[in-house]
């Protein structure tokens, strides 16, 4: 009992993670039908923000060092920054291009944010440690939770309330939903396809800072490619929940979670190295026999 | 008010429109009659913004309206009324109602607007807080013909009313039409394929085929039917096209 509650809190909190992620990536699909790989990418750029830019083999901090509240602010700025930029440079001029060439570009803009911290930053894998005192362990019973995992679910908990209430209380966020569901339509009521748009990457530019900062202080690595593997997994939570309903991108994360730590957990020992073959089975057959993903749309179906 | 001259549309190499000219009176109600696939859809759509035209110029009050964006369109008190009704599914009936007043950020008449506009479609006011994807078809042209009121514009176009819909709730949509812009003053451009309820409804019908104006008249003078069913059917192009000059 106490191994299932432990690894049901393991699961909760790492798809807290995939959930913030797949939310930031389904917010961009279901405005623009964009795809946006380069989005592991942002995350990856809000963890080396932390550091000053060096090619040297030690990290030394520099927003990373300041009180908890202000890494958050500058680095939800600085990834939104970015967010925004790859709207502006490269998304913005293909409006009205299909979902594949959209995706395409999306793999550019990832190679290029990639590239730069290369150069800036180095090849090398770098160990930064930030908040390390969330690592303590708090026992509850006979439960041991690290304070990490606590946070982790919280700071999902509240960004998704705050979503919620913006896309449902507020004129920009009604809005928002009118745009993702028939963006053509929104237009014609005056809606202003760039604010909205704008809004969306600035949302999912937030999403991914706290992202970036959960995932740094769970790993203490930086590495250029640090962000690929959640977008991944992200990316299958959007399709397992649901292409274009936020509640099924949430729910995917959650869903992906569970299902890879629990495989961890429970699959016989000379098995679980093949934990991701059997998560993504489970994907498979999910897309064989409920193609419409958990949460199934109708705007998808009338759009294309 | 509007002027549409020689308007050029295509889809890929697909032609749409291929050099319209038609124009609307402040306070007309103006119809385009065609088949399938004649380019009346395209021609609403460009007129707000939604395709850009090959060539040709689109103006409202003087002002030229090809580039800009849909947005800005509606802005200027042009609303369109799309084909297939597209409300917001998931959003409620008061949201999807609101929409055009959020983003405008004009809420000053909006709640006596939307009340004044329930008095003409109670069933709404019933189902004000339910997805909208949920109500019928009815239910949903009056809502997006609502929707597009919200906004107080001078110019409506609906881009077939009917479709879709039981001929009794069809004319309810015609009575509603005719009501308000009575009311309003509103200028109505309108499409349908067919021409029987356009004639006692508009004061003047172009016939729209292949992308081209075949036939313009003013309402009274083509009550009996007789050019339009062969305009729009395509019989004698060359007749036809006589008349259509010496209409024009």
């Amino acid at each position: 009992m106490i191994n299932f509650a432990q690894t049901f809190i393991d699961a909760l909190s790492l798809g807290s993670l995939y959930a913030l992620a797949a939310l930031g990536i389904g917010l961009l699909f279901g405005i623009l039908r964009l795809i946006n790989f380069a989005y592991g990418d942002l995350i990856t750029l809000g963890a080396y923000a932390l550091i000053i830019p060096s090619t040297e083999a030690v990290a030394t901090l520099f927003i990373g060092g300041w009180p908890w509240f202000m890494v958050i602010i500058a680095v939800a700025v600085i990834v939104v920054a970015a967010a925004l930029l790859s709207d502006l440079l490269v998304f913005r001029h293909i409006r009205r291009a299909d979902p594949a060439t959209l995706m395409i570009a999306s793999f550019a803009v990832s190679f290029v944010i990639q590239n730069v911290i290369l150069m800036f930053y180095g090849s090398r894998p770098k160990s930064v440690d930030l908040w390390s005192n969330l690592n303590y362990q708090i026992a509850v019973g006979g439960l041991r939770i690290p304070l990490l995992q606590i946070v982790t679910i919280l700071a999902t908990l509240v960004l998704m309330g705050g979503l919620t209430l913006l896309l449902k209380r507020t004129a920009l966020g009604i809005q928002m939903r009118a745009a993702a569901e028939d963006f053509r339509m929104a237009r014609y009521l005056g809606v202003r396809g760039n604010l909205v748009i704008g809004l969306a990457f600035a949302i999912s530019g937030v999403l991914a800072a706290v992202a970036s900062l959960l995932l740094l202080s769970q790993t203490g690595t930086l590495s250029q490619t640090m962000g690929v593997p959640l977008m991944l997994f992200a990316f299958i939570a959007t399709v397992v929940g649901g292409m274009g309903s936020l509640i099924g991108a949430a729910t995917g994360g959650f869903a992906v979670a569970f299902a890879s730590v629990f495989l961890q957990a429970y699959l016989p020992d000379d098995l679980r190295p093949f934990r991701d073959s059997f998560v993504f089975g489970i994907v498979i057959l999910m897309l064989l026999f409920r193609p419409a993903g958990l949460v199934p749309t109708k705007a998808l179906v009338e759009r294309v | 008010m509007l002027e549409v001259e020689d308007l050029a549309v295509s889809y890929g190499g697909t032609i749409a429109l291929a050099g319209v000219a038609i124009s609307v009176k402040e306070r007309e109600a103006v119809c385009v009659v065609g088949p399938n696939g004649a380019g009346k859809s395209t021609l609403l759509a460009a007129i707000a913004g939604g395709v850009p035209p090959k060539r040709g110029r689109i103006r409202f009050d003087g002002k030229d309206l090809v580039g800009m964006r849909a947005e800005n369109i509606a802005r200027l008190g042009i609303s369109l009324v799309p084909e297939g009704r597209h409300v917001f599914g998931t959003l409620t009936v008061e949201e999807n109602l609101f929409i055009g007043t959020y983003a405008m950020s004009d809420r000053r008449h909006a709640q006596s607007d939307a009340e004044q506009l329930l008095g003409y479609f109670p069933r709404l006011k019933e189902r004000w807080r339910q997805p909208a994807g949920r109500l019928s078809g009815g239910e949903q042209q009056m809502l997006v013909i609502a929707r597009a009121l919200m906004t107080r514009p001078r110019l409506v176009m609906v881009d077939e009313p009917s479709l879709g819909l039981a001929p009794k709730i069809v004319d309810t949509v015609y009575e509603t039409l005719l009501a308000l812009r009575a009311e309003r003053g509103l200028t109505l451009l309108v499409n349908e394929q067919s021409s029987d309820r356009m004639l006692k409804f508009s004061e003047r019908i172009y016939v729209l085929r292949n992308g081209r104006i075949l036939l313009h008249g003013n309402t009274a003078d083509l009550q009996d039917g007789e050019a339009i069913t062969r305009a729009y059917f395509g019989f004698d192009e060359h007749d036809i096209s006589a008349t259509s000059e010496a209409a024009a």
